[in-house]
Parts: structure tokens; C-alpha cells; sequence
């Protein structure tokens, strides 16, 4: 992941030091797993497969609609796609009336469909902005009048069925839905796609364009390509959404420009091009359906959605603010690796969830909770508890200690892993004599497992989750 | 419209054929007004303008290819060639638009009537003489096109629909344009630093709930709306300070706090008040007579708010062009660097803008009240992206650097003009909004084209 994200600071930071990561990915990581912890413990019921299983399903249509916006951000010269939502909006209404019609029924036509069009309108906005040579901005603001007015007149109120195989996908049972496939797919695309000579191509255009030209770069090919991607993008963005809304809505795609352009530039992207990634697209997107999400848990009763509104839009101009720290971290930290940054305080979000998850009902946990509602809005709380509640959701009792006593070295491995995971990072960076590093690092890695192998050979704590070393080791 | 070429000279027969085309066109212009039985002044009135529009533009048509007539003998390029290397994309248009013409004449019963070709000629009127003489205007093309574009649609309009040129309509075009106006103040200034101010739907939205709570709550209405003015322009300074370090991110940063204050003002009405959020009280009189339909300015019977608008217009664009204040904007708008060297606060103007976006955004929001007579939190929130176009359409550069106030008054005058003409011919609010947004971009793309990536290097 860092490759694709990274590479753009390779021209600030000096080659020896290895800082080839993207420091910019720093807040919303920070943010996110800030967030997650937060959700959890408010409503750990999100942690079951129901939950999660549902997360995705609401949370996909945003993250693809960002990557769509993303795919054309890349490619500079301003060009923030404000037509985005309503070009999902269109795909939607369209898809919905073509299938009421009896056109549209097998599935591989639907997702054709669906991405061709979304490629096409793409396809026409970079033809006029290559060569009527407008401000991009200015043809997006105008597609977006236009789409949402066609819209309304495709489709003048909320209604329609989706087709019957795409209705069954909006009920969130299960993690492995196929609106998840279609997530990890499209991110998958992207990254394959970071890979290719068009991507450096893309990046070189979309941060100074002239330079691109001079080198020979073939700039009108590359942004087509750019928003065909995009295009492609908005397509299954629109699929994910009809599978969410389960019907034709012309309004409410309406409302994902805003919001992915916000998810854009929370994940660390530059409106002015060149910089972006899926990793900081995703991690945005989230970040807002996060912030949805636990703002809903809370209650403040008549002015609810006032509150919602104060506080999302303080945290992004403080998320935006964190940005400008940047600079001074970098000055210190010179070989940032948002990849190992995310595995440190993912386990530490990991312990967080296994407190909120376990320490509940700790005999509950075989039984799957699959009957669990999605988001469960407590009750009306007292001021102080609104400060302390948070942080302790269920007072410990026997079983507990019992649990978290054996947990303790499983606790104590995790870190070690982290310790090792920091360590072999500075010793891969800082050293200059690379050769020697990998093997100094197999050494203490060794020993440190050996150390811990010994401690759990002390007590049977076999039982325990295999996940949070499975983290360290995958990312590794 | 100062810089214009010097005038091309005529030969005699160029100047009588002109004449003699021009008082023809006139006289069919008068027969099918006495047809119609218009009043004789009207007639009169219109077959002046006719002529001298006519005769005016005959010169410099002409004048063009006599200009041009020289350097045909050298270059070689036959006469027709070159005025179609010239002019292709506009020729493209014009047979684009023909066609159109014919299908809809075909398929559409009763399309094919006088008005309608009237309307067509005006349109292809425009086109020819945007890319005729559009050329001649270096510093104020876009000025001259989209005054173009005014005139042909309002013709067009007041041709096409009963009432569309009478007093009451032009007033009530004039009170919304105003609206726009006032609100478009600040995203213009922002613009010519090459910045955007998205907050200022909410601005508007909160300064009109938070007014009528202040006027709900006993404060006297003169002190109310005074108070609303400094938060809104205070709103505007917290806005620039937050942005001005991330200046490529603030669009969002203005949006983000646009959706804090939104909530917070709904939070502070809505403390103490049984019905969440929304707000009841009196509007004082005079705050309605400002912005009413019906208002009055000293007898007169024009709303304020069209006077206050005009004030605001021509005290702005003489401030733009002759105090240091206007001339240092532009020098940052067009370069940071160099204007640091002569000593410019970036800062200082930075702040500036957005203060003045937040006090104009306040004030629109206090006149919408009055307008409306009823506090409403989402009364500001079609100017999210209308004030976005009312200065692209007016040709100010979203870079910053080029445009100014002016071109904005005469972007805010096109969108009005136009969404009363489609209003006017009875089409639904969607099919305003696809039309509205299929027009704006051939609009820009007449004049605010950007010169080809090889020219840059």
C-alpha cells in the first residue's frame, strides 16, 4: 500500500534516509482508528459480523465515489469533479427505470451498464475539457445542474425496485457480501493500476503539466484514461449504492459530491493533483461514515442533527488544521511509514475492540450476534456520564479479571511484535550499510520470539485471538 | 469597452449597401410592429435601435475582412479558407444550432413560427459577433459577451412571453438578482485571491434564524441587525485565519465551518425553545419595506435592496479600480511573490476577503428575512452553488488574479434573466436546472477558454 501512496515525497526527503511514504496519510489514520475505538466502545454491537457486514454495505457507495473523485483529482489542473454525485444519481435512476422496463435483468448486462455509462459521461467531460479547454471545474458545475436536473426528470420521486439479485445484497448479514467483493476489487484495480507507466505518467501530469508535456507524455491520452478510470469508478459506486437503497432515488446521489470531496482531502489528497491514493481514500471515506456513526449513538434529543452538524464540521476543519503539523513531524521523522503506523494502532484498536467486544458478556461470546441491530441509540444520558462514558462501558467482574489475566501475555506478545516491527523499520532506514541490516534484524527478531515463546510455554494461554499477531505478520 | 481598435474605414458601396440592408430590416421591423399593434412610441423606439444596432455592427463586420484583405494577396489562403480557419468552432456552432433548428421545426407542431426564427437569428447574431468583435476587446471581452448574451436573451424573452419586459417582472428579476448579488460580493473577492468560500449558504441561513431569534428575543432590531452583521463579518475573519495556511484545501475548510456554524446557531435558537430549531417572531417593517416586492425607496416605488445593490456595485467596482486597497487584491491574485517584494500582507488581505464574504453573506441573509418574513435555516442553500457560477459565468477566474465585481453584476444578471425565461416558458424546476446547466458551459466556453497547453511552455 505505501508504494501506491508513497513516492511523492521521494523528491522532498533525502533517498538515504528510505522516507519514500506519504507523511500526509498520518491524520487520517490517526483519525480513524481515534474513531473506530470511539464507535466500538459506544456501540460494540458495530464489531459483530451483522455490524461490520452492514458498515460495508452503507460505507461502500461513499468510498467509491471517492475513488472516483480521486481518479480524476490525480489528474490535476483542478479538476474536482463536483457532477460525481450526480452522475451516480443517473446511473441509478436510469438503472432502475431500464430494469422496470424489462431491459436490463442479467446481472453481467446490469454492471456493463452501469460502468459504461458512468465511463462515457467521463469520457465526454475530458473530451471538452482537452479540447474546448474550459476550467474543469466549470464543466463539472455544469454537469452537476445538469445530471440533477435530468435526474428529477427521469425518475420525479423516490421509487422503483431493484433488480432481485441486487436486493438481497443491501441486508448486511455477513462480512463477505458482494458489495465487499466489488470494494476489494476496485481497490485491487487501482492498485495494479499504480503499477503501470500511465499512473506515473498520470502523477507527472497532474502535479505540473507542462513538464509533463515537454517530456513527451502523451497528455491528452492519459486523461482520458484518468476519467475513464473514474468513470468506472462512478459505476460501481452507483451499483453499491442501488444495492444499499434497494430502489431509484434522484435526489440522493446528489448528496455524495460534497461529501467525497470531503473524504478526498481527509485522506490527505491534493485538490490541486498529483497526490491521492486509494489507501487515503478509503481511510477518509470511513473516517466520515465513522464520524456518522458515532454521532448517531449519541443523544441529544431535539437537536440531534444540530449537533451532528457542529460537530462534523469541527472535525474536519481540526483534521484539516492536524495537517499543517505535518511539516514539523517531517522535519523529525524522516522516514514516516503510514503502513507500519497503521499496524501499531490498528493492534491497539485491536485491544479496544476485544475490551469492548468481550468484557460485555464474555459467555455470550461463542453464541454468534447476529440478532444485533445495526446502530442501538442509548438513552438519554446525565452530563457527567456523557465524559466518562466512553471509556468504561461494563465494570469488570470475576470472569473478567479471570479473561484479561490470561490475556496479559498474549498482550505482552503483541507488543513485542510491535517492538519488532518499529525496530526492523529503523534499522532498515537509518543503517547505511544495508547488507547488515536483514540479518541483525532476523537475529533479534529471533530472539525476541524465542523470549516469547518462553513466556508462553509458562502458562496455557493458547486460546487466545489469533488476529493480532495476524496483523503484524501479514504487513510484514 | 475602452479599448477598442481603432475603427475600420469603409469603402462608399460597403457603406451604402450597409444603409440601404439596414433600413429594410427596420422597415420589416416596423410593418410587423403595427401588425402586432404596438404602441407607436414602442416602434419608433425600437426601429432607432434597430438601425444604429444594425449599422454599428455592418462597420465593424466589414471591417474585419478589410482589415483582413491585405494579407490575403501575400499569404496565398483563399478568402473562404481562411475565414474557416478562423472561425471553425463557431461555424461548427452555428450549424449545430441549425440543425437543432430543423429537427425541432419538424418534429414540434407549431415550433416553426415567427418569434422562434427571430430567436434564432438573435442567437446566431450573437455568436457571429462574439467571435467578430469580441477580438477588438482585449481587457474586457468578457464584459462585452456576456452583455451580449444579456441582451439576446432578454429579447428573446420579452419576445417569446407576455409580460416578460414589463416593469413588475424586470423589478422582481432586479430584487433577486439583488439577492444574488449581494450574496455573489464575497465569493468574487475570494475568488480574485484564488480562494472559495463555500460557508456562505450557511451564513446566510444562520444570519436570517439568528436575526429573528435576536428580534424574538427583545434586542432592538437596528442593534439585532447590527450584531448579525460584525458575527457574520467575525465569522468571515475565523474563516480566513483557518484557511489562509491551507489555502488549496479551502473549499473544504470553508465548508467545514460552514456546517459548524449552521449547527451551532440552530443549537443556540433552538436552547430553551419548544420547537427545535425553528424560530417564530415579528419582522420589523422597515426590515421588510427593504426587501419586499412592494417596498419603497423615499416615494419611489423600487425595493431598497435593488438601490442598496447598486451603491454596493458602484462603490465596489470604483474601489477595485482606483484605491490601493483594489489594486494590491489583484496584484496578489496574479502573484503571491511579487507582490510580497512590494510589501503586501498576504495575510491582511487574505482575512480581508473572507471578513467581507461573511459580512455580505450576513447581510443577504437579514435582507432574505426581510424578503421572507420568517427565519429559515436553509434559505441560503441554492446560493451554494449559484454564487459559484454567478462569478464563473461573469468570467472572473477561480485562479484568482483576473476578473472583478463588474463581470460578476453582469453573471448574476445573465442566471437571473435566464431562469425567469425558463420559468417564463413553463418549463418544471428540473428542466430549468438541466437547461441552466447545459447553457453555462457554452457560455464560459465563449470567452474563458484557456490558451493551449504548447503556448504555455
Amino acid at each position: 500500500m505505501s508504494d501506491s501512496t508513497a513516492g511523492l515525497l521521494a523528491e522532498n526527503a533525502p533517498p538515504s534516509r528510505g522516507g519514500r511514504a506519504n507523511p500526509f496519510l498520518l491524520v487520517p489514520i490517526t483519525l480513524f482508528f481515534l474513531l473506530l475505538g470511539l464507535a466500538v466502545l459506544r456501540s460494540p454491537s458495530l464489531m459483530s459480523s451483522a455490524g461490520i457486514g452492514s458498515a460495508i454495505i452503507v460505507a461502500t457507495p461513499l468510498i467509491l465515489a471517492t475513488y472516483a473523485l480521486m481518479a480524476s483529482v490525480i489528474s490535476g489542473r483542478g479538476t474536482v469533479d463536483l457532477s460525481i454525485g450526480p452522475l451516480i444519481g443517473f446511473i441509478n435512476v436510469t438503472l432502475i427505470q431500464l430494469h422496470g422496463a424489462g431491459i436490463l435483468t442479467n446481472p453481467i448486462v446490469i454492471f456493463a451498464y452501469a460502468i459504461l455509462t458512468g465511463a462515457l459521461y467521463q469520457f465526454l467531460f475530458s473530451l471538452i475539457v482537452i479540447y474546448v479547454r474550459v476550467q474543469p471545474i466549470i464543466v463539472s458545475l455544469s454537469g452537476y445542474l445538469a445530471l440533477s436536473g435530468m435526474n428529477l426528470v427521469i425518475l420525479p420521486r423516490p421509487g422503483g425496485v431493484a433488480p432481485q439479485f441486487m436486493a438481497d445484497w443491501g441486508l448486511g448479514t455477513s462480512i463477505f457480501s458482494p458489495v465487499f467483493a466489488i470494494l476489494v476489487l476496485a481497490s485491487i484495480a487501482w492498485l495494479l493500476f499504480t503499477r503501470t507507466a500511465s499512473y506515473t505518467h498520470l502523477r507527472l501530469m497532474g502535479s505540473d503539466e507542462r513538464a509533463a508535456y515537454t517530456s513527451g507524455v502523451p497528455i491528452y491520452v492519459v486523461r482520458i484514461g484518468a476519467h475513464l478510470i473514474s468513470g468506472a469508478f462512478a459505476g460501481l459506486a452507483a451499483i453499491a449504492f442501488t444495492a444499499l437503497i434497494s430502489s431509484g432515488d434522484p435526489s440522493q446521489g446528489t448528496t455524495y459530491t460534497l461529501i467525497a470531496v470531503t473524504a478526498l482531502v481527509l485522506g490527505g489528497a491534493s485538490l490541486a493533483g498529483g497526490r491521492g491514493g486509494v489507501f487515503g481514500s478509503f481511510l477518509g471515506a470511513s473516517n466520515l461514515y465513522l464520524i456518522t456513526f458515532v454521532l448517531a449513538t449519541f443523544n441529544f434529543g431535539a437537536v440531534q442533527s444540530f449537533v451532528t452538524n457542529l460537530a462534523y464540521g469541527s472535525i474536519l476543519v481540526i483534521s484539516l488544521l492536524l495537517t499543517l503539523i505535518i511539516p514539523f513531524i517531517q522535519r523529525h521523522i524522516h522516514n514516516f511509514s503510514p503502513v507500519l503506523y497503521f499496524v501499531v494502532l490498528g493492534l491497539v484498536a485491536m485491544g479496544v475492540i476485544l475490551h469492548a467486544t468481550n468484557d460485555r458478556d464474555p459467555r455470550a461470546r461463542p453464541a454468534p450476534v447476529e440478532e444485533i441491530a445495526v446502530v442501538q441509540p442509548l438513552g438519554p444520558i446525565a452530563s457527567e456520564q456523557l465524559y466518562v462514558g466512553p471509556l468504561e462501558v461494563a465494570v469488570p467482574d470475576r470472569a473478567d479479571g479471570e479473561l484479561r489475566s490470561q490475556a496479559g501475555a498474549l498482550v505482552l506478545s503483541a507488543l513485542l511484535l510491535i517492538v519488532i516491527a518499529v525496530f526492523a523499520r529503523v534499522a532498515f532506514s537509518q543503517s547505511d550499510r544495508r547488507t547488515i541490516a536483514p540479518a541483525v534484524v532476523v537475529v533479534v527478531t529471533a530472539l525476541v520470539l524465542f523470549g516469547a515463546y518462553l513466556m508462553r510455554a509458562e502458562g496455557p494461554l493458547a486460546s487466545g485471538e489469533p488476529d493480532g499477531a495476524g496483523t503484524v505478520e501479514e504487513s510484514r | 469597452m475602452t479599448t477598442l481598435a481603432s475603427p475600420p474605414k469603409l469603402g462608399l458601396p460597403a457603406t451604402i449597401i450597409g444603409l440601404a440592408v439596414g433600413i429594410v430590416l427596420t422597415g420589416i421591423g416596423v410593418v410587423f410592429g403595427f401588425l402586432q399593434g404596438l404602441s407607436v412610441q414602442l416602434i419608433i423606439l425600437s426601429a432607432i435601435a434597430t438601425l444604429a444596432a444594425f449599422v454599428w455592427g455592418w462597420r465593424f463586420v466589414l471591417g474585419q475582412f478589410v482589415e483582413d484583405a491585405p494579407t490575403r494577396t501575400e499569404g496565398g489562403i483563399g478568402e473562404g479558407r481562411k475565414v474557416w480557419l478562423q472561425f471553425r468552432p463557431a461555424i461548427y456552432g452555428l450549424i449545430a444550432i441549425f440543425a437543432l433548428f430543423l429537427v425541432f421545426s419538424l418534429t414540434i407542431e407549431g415550433f416553426f413560427n415567427v418569434w422562434n426564427i427571430i430567436s434564432l437569428l438573435i442567437i446566431l447574431t450573437i455568436i457571429v459577433l462574439t467571435r467578430t468583435l469580441g477580438r477588438h476587446f482585449q481587457e474586457n471581452r468578457s464584459a462585452f459577451i456576456g452583455i451580449m448574451v444579456l441582451c439576446g436573451l432578454f429579447s428573446i424573452g420579452s419576445m417569446n412571453i407576455d409580460g416578460f419586459a414589463s416593469a413588475n417582472n424586470i423589478k422582481s428579476m432586479l430584487l433577486f438578482a439583488a439577492f444574488l448579488g449581494i450574496a455573489s460580493v464575497g465569493q468574487t473577492l475570494v475568488a480574485l485571491l484564488g480562494g472559495l468560500d463555500l460557508s456562505i449558504p450557511f451564513i446566510i441561513g444562520a444570519a436570517n434564524v439568528g436575526l429573528l431569534y435576536l428580534i424574538g428575543l427583545g434586542v432592538p432590531p437596528w442593534l439585532a441587525t447590527l450584531i448579525v452583521l460584525a458575527i457574520g463579518a467575525l465569522l468571515g475573519v475565523i474563516n480566513g485565519l483557518l484557511s489562509y495556511r491551507l489555502q488549496g484545501q479551502a473549499l473544504i475548510v470553508t465548508l467545514g465551518t460552514g456546517f459548524a456554524i449552521s449547527g451551532g446557531v440552530q443549537i443556540i435558537t433552538s436552547i430553551g425553545s419548544a420547537y427545535g430549531g425553528n424560530v417564530f417572531g415579528t419582522v420589523p417593517a422597515w426590515l421588510s419595506n427593504l426587501a419586499a416586492m412592494n417596498g419603497t425607496t423615499f416615494g419611489l416605488p423600487v425595493p431598497p435592496v435593488i438601490v442598496i445593490w447598486a451603491v454596493i456595485v458602484i462603490v465596489l467596482i470604483a474601489g477595485m479600480r482606483l484605491t490601493v486597497y483594489g489594486r494590491y487584491l489583484y496584484a496578489l491574485g496574479v502573484n503571491r511573490t511579487s507582490a510580497r517584494r512590494v510589501m503586501i500582507s498576504e495575510l491582511t488581505y487574505w482575512v480581508m476577503v473572507y471578513a467581507i464574504s461573511g459580512f455580505f453573506a450576513a447581510l443577504t441573509g437579514s435582507l432574505l428575512l426581510g424578503w421572507s418574513g420568517g427565519g429559515f435555516i436553509g434559505v441560503g442553500d441554492q446560493y451554494l452553488f449559484l454564487t459559484l457560477a454567478a462569478v464563473v459565468v461573469g468570467g472572473t477566474s477561480l485562479l484568482g488574479g483576473q476578473g472583478g465585481y463588474g463581470l460578476t453584476v453582469i453573471g448574476v444578471l445573465v442566471l437571473q434573466v435566464l431562469s425567469s425565461f425558463l420559468i417564463g416558458i413553463g418549463l418544471d424546476f428540473e428542466w430549468q436546472q438541466f437547461i441552466f446547466g447545459l447553457l453555462i458551459l457554452p457560455m464560459v466556453a465563449l470567452y474563458a477558454r484557456s490558451p493551449h497547453i504548447r503556448t504555455q511552455i
